[in-house]
């Protein structure tokens, strides 16, 4: 169980993220949309660590992650992929998994042992399999497509065996037809997984088909929470995205 | 994990493990060859120029090599390196001076000293980005030089460390005789490039690479960046001083410039020169440079001029290193062979 | 250590006037090179490794003109402009080919150019040291300030130098070119966007650092004494100027070079053995404390 407890950051005098407070529930999975500016981003940063919270909690199974390091938050089962694929450019795919799986068994800085590890084999193994990378193993990470490279970074993510993945655009800059591969992946990866996934999202068509429950960020507040339905005929969604451009139209 | 795949998990299992150990073997065994082809060297080439020639490369080799983890594994471009070479030279020798231990005991005290004052500068300059890391440790190796030139009681100043070093005999080990200290010097290049190759190849090794190519990405799969820079920062500096240290016996004595920036300058350069992609590279371009440094001051004594411009051509011309074309090429001409096969 | 001799100057007005006067020499030189430094990184995003070799160059160019001409404000134009040229080509036929290239390359190309350029000056005028020797016009008594010893040298460089870092300051905040150069330093992609020749920019920084590091050699000149590699320390000690006042402030340039001027100056009467050591001690407090230095911005 991930709760978010009236959780804030502001830059200058601007509220990014303002008393956000929230439920994630085991399992579940979770779209967070919002337009631009809406406050995603950093909602994701705070909660890995990559900015520290002015206030508030980030409980994860009752213990309190706000204002940790990130590679703390990571060991407690937080993982996460980027909306630019972060990658290591000039390790390839297996070498990423191997030294991924490497720094979860706290063996990062192991130095009397040749790389890679044998234990830890089989848990790369298994997530290329899942990321459909196994057969691209060889390739170094910069050589891959731009949609391998996500599936990289998730796979990287996932690897790590987290409680929670959160998953800042996963179909960013990809065309309609890789965006739907993209987010069929991550849907077959949360049934089978049986992880809680939240992911930030663009296309509304994918987001009222796919997900379940859905979180509307506006300003850095939560503008509204709940299923597709319901979040479709919220009037403040509707006021929020009215005249921002195509959403509406998804939208209504 | 259904029973089929924990199966498959531990056929996984046994074939890898096979592979690291008798991979490791044949690296010992590789450094074994090298080293005894190294030692057989003086009974087919008597030349006294050429043992001293290998001393330094092993001196140099050393130093280039430890650079090489920080600057190619690591991305942290050190322009002060050169203070542990400065460092381990004058702690060696100032030990055996005053001190009058045996050779071992102050071999092992010289690097007991480097680590606590690489632990100290690694932890000042480690967090910085990478124009002010190269530059703060750069400051660092101004204010090493400017401590033995200002210290005259203790280090003899611009005059450096006179009067020989003594090298008292330790299990059957003269190191003022000259094939003795050929074949010791060997032997700790020998060692000491083995123990780096190890640890490149290593899991840190290859935690290092990941730092290199993306720090950020690093942190959130769990790694504690800092920590694995300072790590290889005061390893880096234990082989430089060893390098520094092999520098002391064999001119007996320790000079202001062994610890002068420019020393961190050709580190640099030789890097370059022999490439950091490859774990051989630093050692091809150790080479190169020294026999390149003999040569120029034989010609002429504006050596900086010469040298100056060979290294932008290699800077701005090729932009690579040596061994960086080798590999480019073994690479094409498999390649090449794949298409045709 | 010699702390005595500390506490007896700052009780004594003389000794304090003295003592502070040489520290602003000191720091006035090294806010000329560093300010240089850390424009040049502000707008070209490159640490000049070769800096100190302007400030070598127009100290040997202050010293030929003077020799040859007899005149002091020509050695003083000769230095600063030679320079200037000088930065000119070194950026648009060196540095500008590494730009793209990663810093590796950056310090390589001006390492080979520190090696190169002390060499030439081996050549040209020898490796023994020189001296311009004090100017006749300056061949005057000194003057005394609250009992110490002032050489009116001296006010006239600490003048000239806060001439420079005014009109250098105002250029860049109310001229047109001044607010092209200071958009360049925040967004390059943007002025050529707007049809501005980056290159032109980016030469002309060049030329302006290279200038005022030249303008500071020929000004150390008469004080100084002239030796091939003598910039070398000049740019550690600016490179720690910039660190300490944040990279790209010139205002950050300027205290930070005073500071050093004053440490080096009062430093070296309480602890002669280890002036230049407190002066990195100073570095360490700074960039432990506040790592973008006193003035420096968040994106650092």
């Amino acid at each position: 169980m991930l709760e978010i407890r009236s959780l804030s950051k502001s830059f200058g005098g601007v509220k990014a993220t303002d008393n956000v407070t929230l439920d994630f529930a085991d399992g579940s999975l979770t779209a967070v949309i919002g337009p631009n500016g809406a406050g995603k981003s950093t909602f994701f940063n705070l909660i890995t660590g990559a900015l520290k919270p002015d206030s508030g909690q980030i409980l994860l199974n009752g213990i309190d992650l706000a204002g940790r390091s990130p590679p703390e938050i990571v060991r407690h089962g937080i993982g996460r992929a980027f909306q630019v694929a972060s990658i290591f450019p000039s390790l390839t795919v297996q070498e990423t998994m191997l030294a991924a799986v490497c720094a979860d068994q706290r063996r990062a800085s192991v130095m009397h042992r040749r790389f890679p590890l044998a234990e830890t084999r089989d848990r790369a193994e298994h997530a290329m399999e899942l990321l459909g990378l196994a057969g691209k193993r060889n390739r170094t990470a910069a050589t891959l497509s731009h949609g391998d490279q996500k599936l990289l970074d998730i796979a990287l993510a996932l690897v790590l065996d987290p409680k929670v993945l959160l998953l800042d655009e996963p179909t960013a800059g990809m065309g309609t037809e890789e965006r739907w591969r993209m987010i069929d992946k991550v849907r077959e990866l949360w049934e089978t997984q049986k992880i809680t996934v939240v992911f930030i999202e663009h296309d509304m068509d994918i987001v009222f088909k796919i997900a379940p429950e859905i979180i509307v960020l506006c300003y850095g507040r939560i503008l509204a929470t709940g299923r597709p339905d319901a979040i479709r005929r919220n009037e403040a969604v509707i006021e929020a995205y009215l005249g921002t451009e195509h959403h509406t139209g998804a939208i209504a | 994990m259904t029973e089929l795949q924990a199966d498959q998990g531990a056929q996984a299992l046994e074939i890898p493990h096979a592979q690291a150990k008798t991979q490791r073997n044949r690296d010992a065994l590789i450094a074994l060859a090298v080293f005894v082809v190294l030692a057989l060297l003086p009974t087919v080439f008597s030349s006294k120029l050429l043992l001293d020639f290998v001393i330094r490369c092993a001196a140099y080799g050393l130093f280039a090599t430890s650079l090489n983890l920080l600057v190619g594994y690591t991305g942290l471009i050190s322009f002060g390196h050169g203070m542990f070479f400065g460092l381990g030279a004058y702690g060696f020798g100032l030990m055996m001076q005053k001190t009058g231990v045996p050779v071992p005991v102050a071999f092992i005290a010289t690097l007991v000293i480097t680590f606590v004052v690489a632990l100290v500068i690694g932890a000042i300059c480690v967090r910085l980005k990478e124009i002010y890391f190269a530059f703060v440790t750069l400051a660092f190796q101004m204010l090493i030089h400017s401590t033995i030139l200002s210290w005259v009681s203790l280090t003899g100043g611009d005059q450096g460390l006179r009067g020989g070093i003594p090298r008292p005999p330790f299990l059957g080990i003269d190191l003022s005789n000259q094939l003795h200290l050929y074949v010791a010097s060997c032997a700790l290049l020998v060692i000491g490039l083995y123990l780096m190759h190890r640890i490149a190849q290593s899991p840190f090794g290859y935690t290092l690479r990941m730092i290199r190519d993306n720090a950020m990405r690093a942190s959130f799969i769990g790694i504690d960046v800092w920590r694995a820079k300072l790590t290889i920062f005061v390893l880096a500096a234990l082989f430089a001083s060893t390098g520094g240290i092999i520098m002391a016996l064999f001119v007996s004595g320790a000079y202001p410039e062994f610890a002068y920036w420019t020393i961190s300058g050709e580190g640099i350069f030789i890097n370059m020169l022999g490439g950091v992609t490859t774990f051989l590279g630093p050692m091809v371009g150790t080479v190169l440079l020294l026999i390149l440094n003999d040569t120029v001051t034989r010609l002429t004594e504006y050596h900086g001029l010469v040298l100056g411009i060979v290294i932008l051509f290699f800077a701005i011309g090729l932009r690579k290193g040596l061994m960086d074309f080798v590999v480019e090429w073994y690479a094409q001409r498999r390649n090449n062979a794949g298409e045709r096969g | 250590m010699d702390l005595d001799a500390l506490t007896g100057c700052l009780a004594s007005s003389a000794c304090l006037v003295t003592q502070t006067t040489s520290g602003f020499i000191i720091g006035m030189l090294l806010f000329l090179v560093a300010v240089g430094l850390t424009l040049i990184f502000g707008v070209l995003k490159v640490v000049n490794f070769s800096h100190g070799a302007f400030y070598m160059f127009g100290a040997y160019f202050a010293m030929t003109a003077y020799q040859l001409s007899g005149s002091f404000a020509l050695a003083m134009l000769c230095g600063a402009a030679g320079t200037a040229i000088l930065g000119l080509i070194f950026e648009r036929v060196f540095m500008s080919r590494v730009y793209g290239a990663d810093v590796l390359m950056q310090l390589l190309v001006c390492y080979a150019f520190v090696l190169i350029f002390d060499d030439v000056v081996r050549m040209i005028w020898g490796p023994e040291f020189k001296s311009m020797g004090m100017p006749a016009a300056f061949q005057v008594a000194p003057l005394f300030i609250a009992g110490g010893v002032v050489p009116p040298y001296y006010l006239l460089l600490i003048g000239v130098a806060l001439a420079a870092a005014m009109i250098l300051g105002l250029g860049l905040a109310r001229t047109r070119i001044g607010k092209v150069i200071r958009a360049a330093a925040h967004n390059p992609g943007m002025v050529s966007a707007l049809g501005i020749n980056t290159g032109l920019i980016y030469g002309g920084v060049f030329a302006l650092g290279g200038m005022l590091a030249g303008l500071a050699g020929a000004l150390a000149a008469p004080v100084r004494s002239l030796t091939p590699g003598m910039g070398f320390s000049v740019l550690i000690e600016s490179f720690i100027v910039t660190v300490i006042g944040g990279m790209g402030s010139i205002l950050g340039a300027l205290i930070g070079a005073l500071l050093i001027g004053l440490i080096r100056s009062f430093g070296s009467l309480g602890f002669p053995l280890f002036t230049e050591g407190l002066m990195y001690l100073f570095m360490v407090i700074v960039l432990v404390s506040r790592p973008t230095g006193l003035f420096g911005k968040e994106v650092a």
